[in-house]
């Protein structure tokens, strides 16, 4: 079986960086950072450490139905969506991953748009 | 507050916010500028520090400080919308002969965001874990199904297994007379239902006396006693299970609409077990012993169990039989033949089906 994304980066290790830079710059954004204003950080980080792992391949798996559950009540909209694609893409370049391997995250986090765009 | 212009460098250059403040108002008297930087809110000197840090037990930290002893603390303040944790240290100094109260922090944010982070990720591996577990259970469990305990532990440890030889094992072979005609009649799937059931009988009669299924091919039945555990018995077990596999299926027949027949071979000899198969595992066994259970199976009619004169010997004195003379088998020369008179032998078990 080829090894996962989250394998050849690194696993944990390297992945936890990229969590915490992605934290920074979602917090930063003034597009999307008023959506982390009242979750407390506990469950913020656990989200995105979740995600990061599930975008490449570690060991969550996010279904589609949780994607909707935890974003359903911020009400999401388009600009928000992707801004935070934007910013997800620019932590992996930031990263040096691959420009295949980060097209191929952008494109699943873009094909699961309509459980997490909230509108 | 007055400080020397050295002392005020000092304490703007080290890498921890500090700030002194008045021991009874607590009153900030001077606060460093990293401080300001993790504590927004001190935009004043003057203003107490409790507006700035609200959750901190004041009252327990009067208490310490008193006793000149340091007062240790965590508290998280939101700055826009990032949570800031901090550590907190305060101690009582004097001043110019004057009480404050020095108070040291450092931004613990990236350490709790990292905690929180490894305690996500570990929730997640242990998560996975679980699940890996109930999957190498259930496939355990199947391999289990098409191999015995002992060879699998063996595939376990080493990767491979070599083939063992038993000098002392008996074999069961039956099948069913009019199968194919009963599986092709009015209702294939109810007919191959019924062998289900049937062969999940034959399982447990096998498993009360200590023999092993080796395998079903089709209609045909195979099992083993004496393999992987050498056992004494096995020549009984295997009379044994026959005789109680004709009566299960005589009194599934009163019961019910088709009627099985099967013809049962039976032998005692040596025998090979091994696996066969790198990606499709199947346990299986070889030898001689095994293809004069075989010539046995075909000799029989129906509803008979068959045996030859070597596995006879081994038996004699528990069952009954009806002679049959000799009979010239196909690689094995001339040897006699018995029929187990199963309707006179004595054979129970514990569980009643």
């Amino acid at each position: 079986m080829a090894s996962s994304m989250f394998e050849r980066y690194g696993g944990f290790a390297s992945v936890s960086k990229i969590v915490l830079s992605f934290y920074d710059k979602a917090l930063d954004s003034d597009v999307i950072g008023d959506y982390f204003e009242d979750i407390d950080m506990p469950n913020l980080i656990d989200h995105q450490t979740k995600f990061i792992a599930m975008a490449m391949g570690g060991p969550a798996s996010y279904t589609n139905e949780m994607l909707r559950q935890v974003h359903a009540d911020l009400e999401i909209d388009l600009p928000a969506f992707n801004e935070a694609v934007s910013l997800l893409q620019q932590t992996l370049e930031e990263f040096e991953l691959q420009a295949e391997d980060v097209g191929v995250i952008i494109e699943d986090i873009r094909n699961r748009a309509q459980y997490i765009i909230g509108t | 507050m007055k400080l020397d212009r050295f002392n005020q460098m000092l304490l703007e250059s080290v890498g921890v916010g500090l700030a002194i403040l008045d021991l009874q108002s607590r009153e900030v008297l001077f606060a460093n500028r990293r401080f300001i930087e993790w504590l927004p809110g001190t935009t004043s000197v003057g203003q107490p520090v409790d507006e700035v840090l609200p959750d901190i037990d004041y009252k327990s930290l009067e208490g310490k400080v008193a006793e000149g002893e340091l007062y240790v603390c965590e508290s998280t303040i939101k700055v826009k919308r990032r949570s800031v944790s901090l550590a907190l240290q305060f101690t009582k100094h004097t001043h110019n002969d004057k009480p404050v109260l020095i108070l040291e922090c450092q931004n613990i944010s990236k350490i709790k965001e990292l905690e929180y982070m490894i305690e996500s990720y570990s929730t997640m591996v242990e998560k996975q874990n679980r699940t890996l577990q109930r999957e190498k259970e259930r496939v355990e469990k199947l391999l289990l199904n098409i191999m015995p305990k002992t060879v699998y532990e063996e595939l376990k440890t080493f990767g491979v297994t070599t083939p063992q030889k038993y000098e002392a094992a008996s074999i069961l072979m039956l099948d069913f007379v009019g199968f194919t005609d009963m599986a092709i009649a009015d209702d294939p799937a109810g007919v191959i239902s019924e062998l289900n059931d049937i062969f999940t009988a034959f399982d447990r009669i096998m498993e009360q006396f200590g023999c092993e299924r080796i395998k079903t091919v089709g209609d045909a039945y195979m099992a083993v006693s004496g393999i992987p555990e050498a056992t004494p018995e096995h020549a009984q077990n295997i009379a044994k299970v026959a005789v109680l596999i004709l009566r299960y299926i005589e009194r599934r027949n009163a019961a019910h609409t088709n009627q099985w027949k099967c013809r049962i071979g039976i032998n005692s000899g040596t025998v090979i077990g091994s696996i066969v198969g790198v990606q499709k595992y199947v346990y299986d066994i070889f030898g001689p012993g095994v293809n004069l259970a075989s010539r046995m199976e075909a000799l029989s009619e129906p509803m008979e169990i068959s045996l030859c004169e070597d596995m006879h010997a081994l038996i004699e004195h528990d069952f009954r039989f009806i002679e049959r003379g000799e009979h010239e088998i196909k690689g094995f020369g001339k040897k006699k033949i018995y029929t187990l008179d199963s309707a006179h032998s004595m054979v129970s078990m514990n569980t009643s089906f």
